[in-house]
């Protein structure tokens, strides 16, 4: 990196889950002591500083370029129409009247790297479990309306099968199917590793998903019979949540259940966050650029 | 590391200045940061990292969430101790984030402000349906939710539409003075500092950065769409 470049690590934040922006102000801290960059700034869509307040983050004098990170799991609303309108981007990079030059990075989910995360994270949660008996699953959200990321779990999932590492790896979702719901029909090995497909922890991540599994012992429903809305209990936020990540393996149906934490709160998140800005500047990332649609 | 609003910061030091809620002292060299409510007050638990910010601010003293950090409900009950210039930047940037650089843009003249009207009308999605908000209603939602004595302690330097309107009626003209300081309007007592800096005339008041709002925030725009879908129901 030049030391005139800084970063800006874009994320949603949130005005209810004190724990949404908790993984993108690790990760920027984290880079930040790494020293790679003259500056390294978050800003968020739905917390300080704003999008909009990011515009004014960097000093023109010592900052001439800025590699705009979107911390998102994949490309959608929030990456197309959101971050360009809100920064006033008008294309991959963008001449600042001030003179800097903003560069804007893919989604940091669509990283190649993001494969070796998720399997670090899924070897990690389940230490014990023989991947050749075990069966990972990759889950998303579906049905979103903001993101691709079913498509990216999905993408994920293929290309960790591919390495024929684990004995059946999948993509599930929270409202469409293959529903996660179902894990005990989709997988047939002792053990189930379950990795989140999320930014960062959250009611989803939280309880949703563990209602889904069948493993809240505060939701003590049989498995397989939920069908209440996921949107209840909204307001019950807890940090004692983080507590379902703690008591792995869960058995169920006479097999372990191994539930890991969202991949957005690895520390792994900081290197590719840092290669997805050095990508920018890389031949490979010059096939995508077209897909690139700047709405202002 | 280039530290951008450093210098800024360096030349707005006093040995003591409030930024928000926030009061700062230099005290032997190092930074001393409490809530400004309790500056006479025993017992506080100690930090020592600027990252020790970020736990500090996110919760107000009932242990709520606090979604606009510029709220005037920051926690009391701590004092950070911070040695070096760059972590107290750093620790005043998780209190306030963007506040610091924003300053710095104005006092230096390249803050640009954007009108209410301009960030409604530029909404997609579920927010777009907030740009048919009425001008009483706008004067009604700012002046409540952007009141410094309970919404929001910024500085409101945006205007209400492109013809330069004032953004609210309903709010004291010092809502808009950046040499306000926005804590004053608390007038909380107990409050050592707010009483040394307005009972007794003769004092200088504490120095003060203010935080200053150049456009309107998304959750002035949410409150918009609700007041206007409120009406759509009527
Ligand atoms: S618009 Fe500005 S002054 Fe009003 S609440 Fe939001 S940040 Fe505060």
């Amino acid at each position: 990196m030049r030391s005139d470049s800084a970063l800006l690590i874009v994320a949603h934040g949130s005005t209810v889950n004190p724990d949404s922006s908790a993984p993108t102000l690790a990760h920027a801290a984290e880079i930040r002591r790494r020293k790679v960059f003259a500056d390294v700034e978050c800003a968020f869509w739905k917390e300080e500083p704003s999008l909009r307040d990011a515009i004014f983050l960097f000093d023109p004098q010592s900052v001439r370029e800025v590699y705009v990170a979107p911390n998102f799991i994949s490309e959608g609303y929030f990456t197309q129409t959101v971050i360009p309108r809100e920064l006033e981007l008008n294309g991959r990079t963008t001449n600042r009247s001030n003179g800097q030059l903003w560069k804007y990075c893919e989604p940091v989910g669509n990283h190649s790297m993001m494969t070796e995360l998720l399997l670090k994270r899924a070897g990690e949660v389940a230490q014990d479990a023989d991947p050749a008996e075990t069966s990972l699953l990759i889950v998303a959200h579906g049905t979103d309306l903001n993101e691709n990321s079913a498509v990216a779990a999905k993408r994920e999932a293929e290309k960790i099968r591919t390495l024929g590492k684990y004995a059946a790896v999948l993509n599930a979702y929270m409202e469409e199917p293959p529903l996660i719901s179902d894990w005990q029909k989709l997988t047939r090995s002792p053990n189930v590793v379950v990795v989140p497909f999320f930014i960062s922890d959250g009611l989803h991540s939280y309880e949703d998903i563990p209602r889904l599994l069948g493993i809240r012992s505060c939701h003590p429903k049989p498995l397989g019979s939920f069908t209440g809305s996921l949107d209840s209990a909204r307001d019950d936020v807890e940090s004692s949540q983080r507590e379902v990540f703690r008591h792995n393996p869960y058995t169920a149906g006479g097999r372990s259940l191994f539930y890991a934490p969202s991949i957005g709160t690895d520390q792994g998140f900081a290197d590719i966050i840092i290669e997805q800005a050095a990508k920018f500047d890389s031949e490979a990332y010059r096939d995508r650029g077209t897909k690139f649609i700047a709405k202002n | 590391m280039s530290n951008p609003a450093a210098p800024a910061l360096e030349s707005a030091l006093t040995d003591r200045f409030h930024f928000g809620q926030i009061l700062v002292r230099k005290i032997n060299g190092a930074f001393v940061l409490s809530h400004c409510g309790d500056e006479t007050r025993k017992k506080l638990k100690t930090f020592q990292s600027a990252e020790d910010a970020i736990e500090l601010s996110k919760f107000d003293d009932s242990g709520n969430y606090r979604p606009l950090k510029t709220a005037p409900n920051l926690a009391h009950g701590w004092r950070l101790e911070l040695a070096r210039l760059e972590e107290l930047q750093r620790a005043l940037d998780y209190f306030y984030p963007g506040r610091l650089a924003v300053f710095l843009a104005w006092k230096t003249g390249q803050l640009h402000t954007t009108p209410l009207r301009e960030t409604l009308d530029r909404q997609s999605g579920m927010y777009r349906v907030a740009a048919k908000i009425s001008d009483d209603q706008i004067d009604n939602v700012v002046g409540d939710f952007c009141r410094s004595d309970g919404g929001c302690l910024r500085t409101i330097l945006w205007k209400r539409d492109q013809r330069g309107t004032v953004s609210s009626a309903k709010l004291p003209l010092e809502k808009f003075d950046p040499a306000c300081d926005q804590i004053k309007a608390l007038g909380r007592p107990g409050s050592s500092a707010f009483a040394e800096a307005t009972a007794d005339k003769t004092t200088p008041a504490i120095a003060t950065i203010p935080l200053l709002c150049q456009e309107p925030c998304n959750l002035l725009v949410a409150e918009c769409r609700k007041v206007v879908k409120g009406k759509d129901k009527r």
